[in-house]
C-alpha cells in the first residue's frame, strides 16, 4: 500500500498548505482578495481533513502494526500523523464554527499561530514519511539541531504526561467558564 | 456588562494559549527522557558515545596481506582477566560484564570479519547475519546450562553460551539450538561457508606481537592448532597453574594490584604472563594480600591459529591506537581462513572494543568492500618488498554501537525492512550508522518505549482536543 499512501498524502499536504497561506493572507489583510480566498477556507480545511484521514488509513496498511511499533521512525511518523490530522481538524472546526469572528481583533493572530504550528507538524510528518520511503531530506537535520534526533522515538516522561492531562483539563474548564461568561 | 464578559473571555483565551505553548515547550525540552537507563541485571548498558571513527588501509605484496588500523581511545586498556590474592584465596577480576569492567581490567580489541563472497548476505548486512537467537549477553540470552546440554554445541564443541553463528547452520534461524547435521556443517565449511575472523587483543595476543585467528560458522571458534594464549586456572585444585618465575622476571613472582589500579604498568612493563616466564604455581610461596597473577598465559601457539602477526609494534599514543596486522595471502588452511588473491574483492566488517568493555559492548561497522587492485570501498595497494610504505590515504569507517538487534528480528514481521532484506537491499541503502545505533538502543527498551509512546500520543491528542474545544467555546459573540 506504500505507493498509494505516498500518492494520497499529496492531497492533505497541498490542501493544508493552501489553507495556511490563506490564513496568512487573511491575518494581514481585510482586502477583497483575502476575503474571497477566506471564503474557500472552510471547504479547503474540510477536504484536507477528509483526504488526510483517508491517507492515514491507507498508511496504516503499509506495514504490519508490530513493525510500526518496533521502528522509532515509523512510531514518530504515526504519532505526528495523528497529531497533524487532529490539529487541522481543530482548525477546520474553529473556522467553521467561528466564521468571520476568527478574524476579529487578536483572534486573527491566534489563527495565524495555529496555522504555523499546523504547517510545522505536517512538515515533520511528511519528512519522516519521506525517510521511511527511502527519501530523506534536510528537514530532519533542522529538527535534529532544534533538539530532537528523529531516529529516536518521541515520547514523554510520566510527569510531563500528567502535566499535559492536567493542562488539557484546565483548558476545557477555562472554555466552560468563558462560555458561561458569554451567557 | 458585555464589555466585561468580552474581557473575561479574552483573558481566558490568553491563558489557554499560554498554557498550550508552555506544554509544547516543556514537552520539547524533556522528550525522550525517563526510560533509557543502564540495567545490568538485564544485560543493558548504553555507552555514552554511540559512534566512533576507525581509519584503515590495506596493502599486499603477493605473499602477504597487510591491514593497518587507527582508532581513538581515551586510554589503552592493556590488562585482562586477573587473579588477586585476597584473604588467602585467589579471586578473579576481569570477567566479561555488561558495560565497562568496574576495575578497568578488560583488554582493548580489534576484530575484522572477512569473506570472499561465499557467505551470502554478508556483503550486504555484515555482522548482523551472525547475531542469532538468544545470543550471549542479550537480555533474553540462552542459559548456560541449556547450551552445555546441547548435544553438538555444548557436549561436543564445549560451548556454554550462544556465540556468533551463520544463519544457514540452523534449520530455523529463530532457534539457536536447531543446528543442522554435522555432515552438512562439514560440507558447508568445505564449500567456504564461514567467515574468517581476525582478532587482535591488547592483552591476550599483542604483547607477543600476535593476533588471535578465529572463524565464525556454526559458532565462533579458534582456528586449528594451539591458540596464542591459554587459561591459567586449575579448576580442580582451585588455584593458578603458573606463577611468574622470579629468576626470569627480575625477582617478581606476581604483579601488584595497586600498580594495576593506578595504571602504572605500560607497554614496556610486565603486565602479562608469557609461558617462558613462568614456573608451576607454588601454593607454599609467601603470597601476600594484593598479589596478582594473570589468568591468561601467552605462548607462541601452533598451526592455523597463529597465522596473523603484528607488524612492528602495535601501540597507543596521543589518544590513538595504531595497529598493523599481516597474514599470508594463502595460509594453506582453506577451512579456517579466507585466502586473498590479486584482482579479487572481499567484504570485511570491523569492530572495536575499548574503554575496558567486552562481549557485545563494542562498536561495529557495516560491511566494507576491499579490492586487491580492483575498485571497491577501499583498495589494497600492491607493493614490492617486505613492508608497505602506507603512502595511500586512510579510509574512514564509521563504527556504531549495535545494541540488541538480531538476524531473526531483522527477518521477522517486527522489522519494517524485512521485505527489503528478502529483496536483497543492502543495509546501507536504508540506514545510516547513527540511525542503527539509535535503533539498537531503542530495541533494548522496545516494550517500555512503545508503551510510553502510546501514552504520549494519547496525551498529545487530548491536549489538541482540549485546545480546540476551549477556543471554540471562547469565540466572540456573534454580532447582531
Amino acid at each position: 500500500m506504500a505507493p498509494y499512501h505516498v500518492m494520497l498524502v499529496h492531497f492533505p499536504i497541498a490542501l493544508w498548505t493552501t489553507a495556511a497561506l490563506i490564513i496568512l493572507m487573511r491575518a494581514f489583510s481585510d482586502g477583497a482578495l483575502a476575503r474571497a480566498a477566506d471564503g474557500a477556507l472552510t471547504f479547503l480545511l474540510f477536504l484536507g481533513a477528509v483526504t488526510g484521514a483517508l491517507a492515514f488509513m491507507v498508511g496504516l496498511l503499509v506495514w504490519p502494526i508490530e513493525a510500526v511499533a518496533g521502528s522509532p521512525l515509523a512510531r514518530n511518523h504515526l504519532l505526528l500523523a495523528i497529531w497533524s490530522l487532529a490539529y487541522w481538524i481543530v482548525l477546520w472546526l474553529l473556522r467553521w464554527r467561528g466564521g468571520e469572528r476568527v478574524w476579529q481583533g487578536t483572534w486573527r493572530w491566534i489563527m495565524l499561530g495555529l496555522a504555523a504550528l499546523g504547517v510545522g507538524l505536517q512538515t515533520i510528518t511528511g519528512t519522516l514519511g519521506g525517510y521511511l520511503a527511502g527519501n530523506p531530506s534536510i528537514v530532519s537535520e533542522v529538527v535534529r539541531r532544534l533538539g530532537w534526533e528523529v531516529f529516536t522515538t518521541f515520547y514523554l516522561p510520566d510527569w510531563i504526561l500528567i502535566l499535559l492531562v492536567i493542562a488539557a483539563l484546565i483548558m476545557i474548564a477555562l472554555g466552560f467558564i468563558g462560555s458561561r461568561a458569554r451567557a | 456588562m458585555e464589555a466585561k464578559s468580552q474581557q473575561t473571555r479574552q483573558t481566558l483565551l490568553f491563558v489557554t494559549v499560554i498554557l498550550f505553548v508552555a506544554m509544547l515547550g516543556i514537552s520539547w525540552l524533556f522528550h525522550g527522557t525517563g526510560v533509557v537507563h543502564n540495567d545490568v541485571k538485564r544485560n543493558i548498558y548504553i555507552p555514552k558515545e554511540l559512534t566512533m571513527p576507525l581509519q584503515v588501509k590495506a596493502a599486499y605484496n603477493g605473499e602477504k596481506m597487510f591491514f593497518r588500523y587507527r582508532w581513538p581511545a581515551q586510554q589503552p586498556s592493556l590488562y585482562h582477566d586477573m587473579m588477586k590474592y585476597e584473604g588467602g584465596k585467589w579471586k578473579r577480576y576481569g570477567d566479561s560484564v555488561p558495560g565497562p569492567q568496574p576495575e578497568g581490567i578488560y583488554e582493548d580489541r580489534l576484530t575484522m570479519l572477512v569473506d570472499d563472497g561465499t557467505v551470502s548476505d554478508f556483503e550486504k548486512y555484515g555482522g548482523y547475519i551472525t547475531i542469532g537467537d538468544r545470543m550471549r549477553f542479550f537480555t533474553d540470552e540462552a542459559p548456560g546450562e541449556e547450551v552445555k546440554k546441547h548435544p553438538y554445541l555444548g557436549k561436543k564443541m564445549g560451548q556454554s553460551e550462544v556465540t556468533k553463528y551463520l544463519p544457514q547452520t540452523r534449520t530455523d534461524i529463530n532457534n539457536w539450538a536447531s543446528v543442522i547435521p554435522e555432515e552438512e556443517l562439514a560440507a558447508q565449511r568445505e564449500a567456504g561457508y564461514f567467515l574468517d575472523l581476525w582478532h587482535w587483543r591488547a592483552h591476550r595476543s599483542n604483547p607477543i606481537d600476535k593476533s588471535d585467528d578465529q572463524f565464525v560458522a556454526e559458532g565462533r571458534f579458534g582456528d586449528k592448532g594451539k591458540s596464542v594464549f591459554f587459561n591459567n586456572w586449575d579448576s580442580d585444585k582451585k588455584q593458578p597453574r603458573f606463577m611468574f618465575d622470579p629468576k626470569k622476571t627480575g625477582g617478581r613472582a606476581a604483579l601488584n594490584w595497586d600498580d594495576l589500579m593506578q595504571r602504572k604498568l605500560g607497554f614496556d612493563d610486565l603486565y602479562y604472563m608469557r609461558e617462558d616466564q613462568t614456573k608451576p604455581y607454588d601454593p607454599s610461596y609467601s603470597w601476600k594480600e594484593g598479589d596478582v597473577l594473570p589468568r591468561r598465559v601467552l605462548r607462541p601457539g601452533e598451526g592455523s591459529a597463529t597465522d596473523i602477526s603484528v607488524v612492528g609494534k602495535a601501540r597507543w599514543k596521543d589518544g590513538y591506537w595504531d595497529v598493523t596486522l599481516a597474514r599470508a595471502m594463502d595460509t594453506g588452511n582453506p577451512q579456517d581462513d579466507k585466502m586473498f588473491e590479486n584482482h579479487h574483492t572481499y567484504a570485511v566488517a570491523f569492530a572495536v572494543h575499548r574503554g575496558a568493555q567486552g562481549s557485545r559492548w563494542h562498536y561495529v561497522s557495516l560491511p566494507v568492500g576491499v579490492g586487491l587492485t580492483h575498485q571497491a570501498d577501499f583498495q589494497a595497494v600492491r607493493f614490492q618488498g617486505d613492508t608497505p610504505k602506507w603512502e595511500q590515504e586512510w579510509t574512514e569507517v564509521k563504527l556504531f554501537y549495535p545494541g540488541q538487534v538480531s538476524w531473526p528480528l531483522l527477518n521477522s514481521s517486527r522489522h519494517a525492512g524485512a521485505a527489503k532484506i528478502k529483496q536483497g537491499v543492502p543495509v546501507k541503502f536504508r540506514h545510516s550508522e547513527i540511525q542503527l545505533a539509535h535503533y539498537g538502543v531503542e530495541m533494548e527498551f522496545n516494550k517500555e518505549i512503545t508503551a510510553q509512546w502510546l501514552y504520549t500520543l494519547a496525551a498529545g491528542l487530548l491536549l489538541i482536543v482540549g485546545l480546540g474545544f476551549t477556543v471554540i467555546l471562547l469565540l466572540p459573540r456573534k454580532e447582531g
